[in-house]
């Protein structure tokens, strides 16, 4: 119950920063955009959804491996991540490129 | 945030004719060129791998076993997975933009890498270069 209850707030809060980011930084949305991010070592924090095809999931892993980027698992398919991102289309990979007043880059990296 | 296209990194590339060979990028063009606007890289790849050299083998075999057939090539980043695995061969010199201009040139660069390939293959050191990606 005590977990339950930990995750759901700690989930919110990604929301939350995931909205500031949205707002006042910069971000991009898709497969091949994460991807060039990490290329060019642009991102600074790339999110999954969990029904990402666990290929895709592992390849954009293994750049952000790579890249030494952290990868934030998000609890919420990509139909619940396009939603926390404002859009009304879906979204199974985001990587933000600068947080602008947000602090995602600080508090979310150590988790995988 | 770690730059890793860089120079004597192992890729695999994706598509083409080349598609599933392991390489080394010998130079990277992070911001295009004229006449690739995109972000490219020169690889020289194996385009025959070695074969497995038994114990049994006469040095005769060996010898023809161990031979490696070389590439060239300039490949866009999407067409490329790169690996953690790194290969320093020192292609510099001899592997270069202007090396693909004509036939010839480019057949002396292969020759050259092949070499260089060759030697190293034969001192046992990076191994999963030159093995065959199973897939």
């Amino acid at each position: 119950m005590v977990a339950s209850k930990k995750t759901k707030k700690t989930h919110e809060s990604i929301n939350n920063r995931l909205a500031l980011v949205m707002k006042s930084g910069k971000y991009t949305l898709g497969y091949k955009t994460v991807l060039k991010s990490l290329r060019s070592s642009k991102g600074k924090l790339i999110i999954i959804a969990n029904n990402c095809p666990p290929l895709r999931k592992s390849e954009i892993e293994y750049y952000a491996m790579l890249c030494k980027v952290g990868v934030h698992h998000y609890n919420g398919n990509n139909v619940d991540l396009g939603t926390a991102c404002g859009k009304y289309f879906r979204v199974c990979c985001l990587s933000i490129i600068d947080p602008g007043d947000s602090d995602i880059i600080k508090s979310m990296p150590g988790d995988h | 945030m770690v730059k890793f296209l860089k120079p004597n990194k192992a890729v695999i590339v994706l598509q083409g004719r080349y598609a599933g060979r392991k390489a080394v990028i010998v130079k990277s063009f992070e911001e295009g060129s004229r006449d690739r606007p995109y972000g490219h890289c020169l690889v020289a790849g194996i385009k025959k791998y070695p074969s497995k050299v038994i114990r049994k083998d006469s040095a005769k075999k060996t010898a023809k076993k161990s031979r490696v057939k070389c590439f060239i090539k300039l490949v866009n980043y999407q067409h490329l997975m790169p690996t953690r695995y790194t290969l320093d061969v020192d292609l510099k010199d001899v592997v270069s933009v202007d090396a693909l201009q004509t036939k010839d040139k480019k057949v002396a660069a292969c020759k050259a890498t092949k070499q260089r390939f060759e030697e190293r293959f034969k001192t046992g050191k990076n191994r999963w270069f030159f093995t065959k990606l199973r897939f």
